[in-house]
């Protein structure tokens, strides 16, 4: 017979089961939001300087993203109509041979259609090997990406390997998503948006301990809030991806062929801002100056050239490293045993 | 002086409606308003028609206005003096032999008013900009229902007390001077320190920095901080927490203020228990087992489900891990006809979850972000927590079932969770008060792959890593001991 004495255990559980008050002493954001209406990212103490208490990172942070703007292209943006922009990276295939490491597709907006523009977007061939995707959208649109996934042609091409998430600090943010109309109760969330994702993708192989030329892992998270600086708040400027994602990008890869595209118009609230070292191809892009030609022929002065090792393809354009980066790089430990595997 | 008898009714019959809500008092709008029920003027001569009626009853839109543009807006509507007005010039507008009733001017064909060049350019250069703002205030104005749950919430659960982190250096140099000699009681302080900081220690948490001969300062702070295992030796800086010592919580000491508290908070609405207040949460219940074992039809339905499978991502754990496949195969329409379910997921298995909620038959709905922190509520960006980037949050699915369900209560809490991190895989408490908040603290709560840590009253909990057994509801235990006996039995055999 088995035992089911619940009086003689009750008093034990009673002991066991208070949640732990301790633990959340003064600092339940959770029943602060209920109470007060306020984020509870709005009480993260990091939010401004993300590395706060960390000098060696904030310094490594500094010096790369010196080195990649000294081997930046000029901006570059291509002002394109929506229905034109598949055609024009075909055209960039076939007649300029163009090719990217790095593609960031779509940006902190509710209207992309990102399913049926990436599945018939020719990114196999726009995307040189190893390459890595960066896709934005919202919490609902991100779900259609599992499709791709399942999809014969993306599947086998591209993995998922981050998910990365935005979070705006504030309800009156441009970066927060807006409340959509919900026409019944079953389609109402359950909780109140505040999120924006990423994947990104990896396509080739690449490895995170030998290949460090290509790729620094480990520098920045997948989590990035909005940053408001108190001077910024009052002078807000908003972008179609903050520039806080641009920068894990280039602090990841070390190519310098960037990449990218935002298939539709985003509406007079979220302009479309160059960078160097970017193409930007958009219906909204402020300026439309690039030349192909033009373009190679900057790479090729602002990088350091390297042969790949396996024979076909071009070669890498990179943003070369200094040894003092190399130096303060998070890096993988030597592999023994069983930790191996992971790296 | 009777050209203005029609404007003066107009203002009459209108004026609640001019004031609200898109029109809000705004001249050009009133104009446009005007000229809607067929009143054909141009729009300087209605600012004159305004301001002369404003001139004539010495202020009933403008206490003191000196010169009036279509560009203002009405201060307020003062009816009395335009009922005033209206009746004097009703009994000068019939005293006149020669009048020309203003409304038998307008063409009655034609439907829309003809408006003049300029009344054209001043339409070109304001949009309709105060209507497509209100459009669009309407649309994303929070619903009656979403208002009332909230604030019905604000009374369910007592406020926690909760302190902001000070930030002010001065403060923490000299609290940290005083506790490095050894006192660390906050009695102690009063005295000692400047009232301002006294009162700061009081309502603020304080991170004090603990310096020993091995810290070296220069290289920042240390990854672990407090779960730092050396930290004794540990050369990198550590702080000690001095939490807020009042506690400011909203005290139910007053009696019948609890009690009218509790009535205004358990009055019956859609998807509660009647006399709810009345009603004892149940205590915890719990069934130590193999839950890819165990058959989910002795434990009855649910109305949410959390599940923390410990996901095999080809990582060494120090536990046991589960396949894909031996999740994906559980039974779990067995345990929810409709209601909503919560899946931990981390890398490679958020992927897998999506998968498998959608094979359970589950729309997911929304997606849980927890946003880890550490004893100085920063996120976590060191470490190297995950392969190609740091990980400092992890994801929450939740999936619902049975199309649209009216009992639950949605767009409570925020989808980011901010919480600290506590032992290896230990979820945040947090989960379960936002989860109770949308179902109700007497719905059936399930949680599956459960430790001994997450028993709670209210709550069911079953995994191998819970101890013992503890059922309440006669039902779950009458079935359980049948399936005892029967296992019992097949093993003897």
């Amino acid at each position: 017979m088995i035992k089911v004495e619940p009086k003689s255990n009750y008093k034990r559980i009673d002991a066991k089961a208070s949640p732990s008050i301790g633990l959340c002493t003064n600092s339940d954001f959770t029943d602060n939001y209920i109470h007060t209406g306020s984020p509870p990212i709005s009480h993260v103490e990091n939010s401004v300087n993300p590395l706060e208490g960390y000098p060696k990172l904030q310094k490594l942070r500094q010096l790369k993203s010196k080195q990649v703007a000294d081997h930046a292209t000029r901006p570059f943006g291509c002002r394109r109509k929506p229905d034109q922009i598949i055609p024009t990276v075909e055209k960039w295939i076939v007649e300029n041979k163009l090719q990217f490491d790095v593609i960031m597709i779509g940006a902190l907006a509710d209207n992309q259609f990102i399913y049926p523009f990436l599945s018939q977007l020719p990114l196999h061939k726009l995307c040189s090997k190893p390459g890595f995707l960066f896709i934005w959208a919202s919490t609902q649109k991100i779900r259609e990406l599992t499709k791709l996934l399942n999809s014969e042609y993306w599947g086998k091409k591209f993995r998922r390997s981050e998910e990365l998430v935005f979070v705006p600090l504030k309800k009156n943010s441009a970066y927060y998503p807006k409340t959509e109309f919900h026409h019944d109760d079953s389609s109402v969330p359950l909780f109140e948006r505040q999120q924006w994702h990423c994947w990104m993708c990896i396509t080739g192989t690449v490895r995170r301990s030998s290949d460090y030329h290509l790729i620094h892992c480990n520098i920045d998270t997948d989590l990035q809030m909005e940053s408001i600086t108190p001077e910024r708040e009052s002078n807000h400027e908003n972008n179609a991806i903050p520039e806080n994602l641009y920068r894990v990008v280039e602090n990841f890869s070390n190519s310098n062929r960037r990449l990218h595209i935002i298939p539709s118009y985003l509406g007079i609230n979220m302009p479309v801002r160059l960078r160097p070292g970017w193409v930007i191809l958009s219906p909204d892009c402020i300026m439309d100056n690039f030349n192909p030609d033009k373009y190679q022929s900057e790479l090729l002065r602002k990088s350091t050239i390297k042969s790949r090792s396996s024979s076909n393809g071009s070669p890498h354009y990179l943003v070369p490293q200094t040894d003092e980066i190399d130096e303060l790089r998070p890096k993988s430990p030597p592999p023994s045993g069983n930790r191996r595997r992971n790296d | 002086m009777a050209d203005l008898l029609p404007l003066v009714s107009f203002f009459i019959n209108s004026s609640a409606s001019i004031q609200l809500s898109p029109i809000q008092s705004e001249l050009s709008l009133i104009w446009h308003a005007y000229c809607r029920d067929n009143y054909k003027i141009s729009i300087s001569s209605f600012v004159d028609q305004v301001s002369r009626i404003n001139e004539i009853t010495k202020g009933c839109f403008w206490k003191d206005l000196d010169s009036i543009n279509s560009e203002c807006a009405l201060e307020y509507i003062n009816i009395d003096k335009l009922v005033d007005l209206e009746e004097f010039l009703k009994v000068e507008d019939d005293n006149d032999p020669n009048r020309t009733n203003s409304l038998m001017d307008i063409d009655q064909t034609s439907p829309l008013p003809s408006y003049s060049a300029e009344d054209f350019f001043h339409m070109l250069n304001k949009p309709m900009n105060p209507p497509l703002n209100a459009l669009e205030i309407l649309i994303t104005k929070p619903t009656a229902r979403k208002e009332l749950t909230i604030s019905k919430m604000k009374v369910k659960w007592p406020k926690r007390q909760f302190a902001e982190v000070c930030r002010n250096n001065s403060h923490v140099h000299t609290l940290s001077n005083i506790f490095g000699n050894g006192g660390d009681q906050i009695s102690k302080l009063r005295g000692k320190v400047s009232s301002t900081i006294y009162q700061c220690t009081l309502k603020n948490v304080h991170y004090l920095p603990i310096i020993t001969n091995y810290t070296d300062i220069s290289l920042g702070d240390c990854s672990y901080l407090d779960t730092c295992h050396r930290m004794k030796t540990c050369r990198y800086l550590h702080y000690y927490t001095l939490n807020a010592s009042q506690c400011d919580d909203v005290k139910n000491d007053n009696l019948s203020k609890k009690f009218y508290l509790d009535c205004i908070a358990n009055e019956y609405t859609l998807g509660d228990c009647l006399l709810e207040y009345k009603r004892a949460v149940l205590p915890p219940q719990w069934i130590s087992c193999d839950v890819r074992q165990i058959p989910f039809s002795i434990l009855g339905k649910f109305a949410v489900i959390i599940s923390d499978p410990a996901w095999d991502i080809h990582m060494s754990l120090p536990y046991g891990t589960c396949k894909d496949v031996e999740l994906l195969s559980l039974p779990m329409n067995e345990l929810q006809d409709e209601g909503i379910i919560l899946l931990w997921v981390t890398g490679r298995s958020i992927e897998t979850g999506r998968k498998a909620l959608t094979s359970w038959g589950y729309t997911i709905s929304d997606e849980i972000i927890w946003v880890k922190l550490n004893q100085l509520r920063r996120t976590i960006v060191t470490g190297r927590t995950g392969h190609w980037l740091n990980h400092s949050k992890e994801h929450l699915l939740v999936g619902v079932k049975g199309g649209n369900l009216p009992w639950l209560n949605r767009l409570v809490d925020s989808s980011i969770v901010v919480s600290s991190t506590r032992e290896t895989s230990r979820k945040p408490d947090e989960i379960y008060q936002i989860v109770e908040r949308i179902v109700g603290k007497h719905a059936r709560k399930l949680e599956l792959f459960g430790r001994d840590h997450n028993i709670r009253p209210g709550w069911f909990t079953i995994g191998n890593q819970v101890s013992g057994v503890s059922i309440y509801e006669e039902e779950v235990r009458i079935k359980y001991e049948e399936y005892k006996k029967l296992t019992d039995r097949k093993k003897r055999l």
